[in-house]
């Protein structure tokens, strides 16, 4: 008996091939069943994300096992053209060790990503659910978990935000105790504003204030988000109340300044403020961070700290490599004394 | 088991404390296990320092406050038995990260320090006296603890301000729970002293006046503090500037420390 992954992924297949491979979340179970029919296979699981379709298998003769694995995905999703292009496949020892680098999020579109685990979990749940795993997939699976849970504690591999929005919501939990009493102000309308807002939300942000010249995209905002719409020319009056501004006007000028900043900030007992300003040309004087208790962060800093940290969770890749060598040789020792 | 083997063996724990810190540093990561054993190394280190405070208690026959040296160990285990209540409370598991270094340097000086000598001529007994150095020290612990929380908030400020955060940016807690701790430690440490200066006056009663000098710098000491606490509440100081002053306000606690023991010699 053998271990053999068969599956394609963003590297490898684009967008359109992938999501016609894809396998609905609720047909997983069904689709792992008729598939250890289809490929006479002793143990099964389908790993299905946005970004990689992959087969897990235990089965006696290898080079049987691929072709019909192949021939699975094609029957299954109704394929009309060949596969082969995009798909790639890894036996015993390296079949091993790429699903301990999935888990670790070694082998995700954004390194370190932590989701994946999650979603490896949920296939893994629902291939044992079908009755389609046993004694090599189940510990194969727990495994993997084990060493994912060690690699995240003992690295850096999934430290810091490496996207601009969670690294504001990073350094807004680092200015405020609790977002979920913090008052968060839109100013400006904008893909990037509407994201940095949903991800401050996402961790709690209770009140959320959208601030545009436009009275009924405000409104559309708002609403989408959660949040109460106020007319351009009230930010003012509201400021008092705000903690976290995100910034994203097409003003020509810059619409926050000391000026104006300091008479706030003494309205707002000189709690801290964090300033946000993602528009270009920027929206917050560059001397308003001279103000005590008052972070300004624009795009070219949160972009920094997002590189920086990606350029730190590549460093840890090599330590990450290390630590997946050692179970991976561990685990193919148990395998092929077990089933070989 | 003499009290000075119990504090070197405080001092070990505390150590072994501080070796975590520098670890969890490195690491760059807040593992929680890595917590717990810092906690756990800090309890042990308490326990012991306690022992030891009993026993030399025991075999002085009166609070161990008769010198330098016993009021530092004193203080040591006041600001780690502050830390003890707070860090749990607010769920600020670095703040033992930055105490357990500060705690291992006052210790290990005192120690290897040879100031331990009986005081001449010896303090009278009250127990007003006792309850003034026990007060007044218990004051220092929390007063020492609110510097550990202004210099956690000042290096939080700064890396905040500088754009550029280093790996600590993630192990330290927010600047504004920083700041609530600091003041709310800075509020128990001054209740503290001034129940510590009314045991003093009372005491003056009983053993006769202080020297002018300690009274005078003794009600410096309590002004500064005064005067902080009301920036940091009803002034509304936050922030860096808080911060520093906080530090500055505990160095010139240091010197009253100091300055009274020079002037008791």
């Amino acid at each position: 008996m053998n271990l053999l992954m068969i599956g394609l992924n963003h590297c490898t297949a684009p967008v359109a091939v992938r999501e016609r491979v894809a396998f609905p979340r609720p047909k997983i179970g069904e689709a792992t069943c008729e598939l250890l029919g289809a490929a006479q296979l002793a143990e099964a699981a389908i790993v299905s994300t946005c970004n990689r379709v992959e087969i897990y298998a235990l089965a006696a003769n290898l080079d049987l096992a691929g072709p019909a694995l192949r021939q699975f995905l094609h029957t299954y999703h109704k394929l009309t053209e060949p596969l082969d292009a995009y798909l790639y496949e890894r036996r015993n020892r390296e079949c091993i060790a790429h699903l301990l680098n999935v888990v670790c999020g070694l082998d995700s579109m954004v390194l370190g990503e932590t989701e994946i685990l999650g979603q490896v979990k949920d296939a893994y749940a629902a291939a044992q659910q079908a009755g389609a795993t046993g004694a090599a997939l189940n510990r194969l699976f727990q495994k993997a978990f084990a060493a994912a849970k060690h690699i995240r504690s003992s690295t850096a591999i999934t430290r810091g935000s490496t996207s601009v929005a969670n690294v504001a919501v990073e350094l807004a939990e680092k200015i405020f105790r609790d977002l979920t009493h913090s008052t968060v102000m839109v100013i400006g309308t904008g893909a990037m504003s509407e994201a940095t807002t949903k991800a401050l939300r996402s961790r709690g942000a209770g009140n959320i204030l959208i601030c545009g010249r436009d009275r009924d995209r405000s409104a559309a905002l708002a609403a989408q988000l959660g949040g109460r719409p106020i007319h351009y020319d009230d930010w003012v009056v509201e400021f008092p109340h705000v903690d976290i501004v995100i910034s994203a006007t097409a003003s020509p000028h810059p619409i926050i300044t000391r000026e104006k900043l300091v008479p706030l900030m003494k309205a707002r007992h000189q709690r801290p403020l964090f300033l946000i300003d993602i528009g270009v040309p920027r929206d917050i004087e560059t001397a308003c961070d001279e103000l005590e208790n008052v972070y300004v962060y624009n795009m070219d800093d949160l972009q920094n700290i997002a590189k920086e940290n990606l350029a730190a969770r590549e460093r840890e890749i090599n330590i990450c490599r290390e630590l997946i060598a050692e179970r991976v040789a561990r685990l193919g020792e148990w395998v092929e004394e077990r089933f070989q | 088991m003499t009290d000075r083997y119990c504090l070197w063996m405080a001092l070990l724990f505390y150590v072994a404390a501080s070796a975590l810190t520098h670890r969890r540093l490195r690491v760059g990561g807040a593992a929680a296990s890595l917590h717990h054993i810092n906690v756990l190394l800090m309890v042990a280190g308490f326990v012991l320092q306690l022992a030891g405070l009993v026993l030399r208690g025991m075999n002085r026959q009166r609070c161990p406050l008769t010198n330098s040296f016993e009021v530092t160990v004193f203080i040591v285990w006041a600001l780690v038995l502050f830390y003890l209540l707070i860090g749990p409370a607010y769920r600020v598991s670095f703040l033992g990260a930055f105490t357990a270094p500060l705690v291992t340097l006052i210790l290990l000086t005192s120690l290897l320090a040879t100031n331990d000598r009986p005081r001449v001529p010896e303090l009278k007994h009250s127990p007003w006296i006792e309850f003034h150095a026990g007060i007044g020290i218990l004051a220092c612990g929390a007063l020492a603890l609110a510097f550990v929380v202004a210099a956690m908030d000042f290096v939080q400020s700064r890396q905040l301000k500088s754009h550029h955060p280093g790996p600590t940016l993630r192990l330290l807690p927010a600047v504004e729970q920083l700041d609530v701790i600091g003041v709310r430690l800075l509020a128990l440490g001054f209740i503290l002293l001034t129940a510590g200066m009314i045991g003093g006056i009372i005491s003056e009663k009983i053993v006769g006046a202080w020297p002018w000098p300690m009274v005078a710098w003794a009600w410096a000491t309590w002004l500064v503090y005064a005067g902080l606490l009301a920036a940091r509440t009803v002034g509304n100081w936050h922030g860096r500037r808080a911060a520093l002053a906080t530090m500055a306000a505990f160095i010139f606690l240091l010197t009253t420390f100091w300055g009274m023991s020079w002037l008791a010699r």
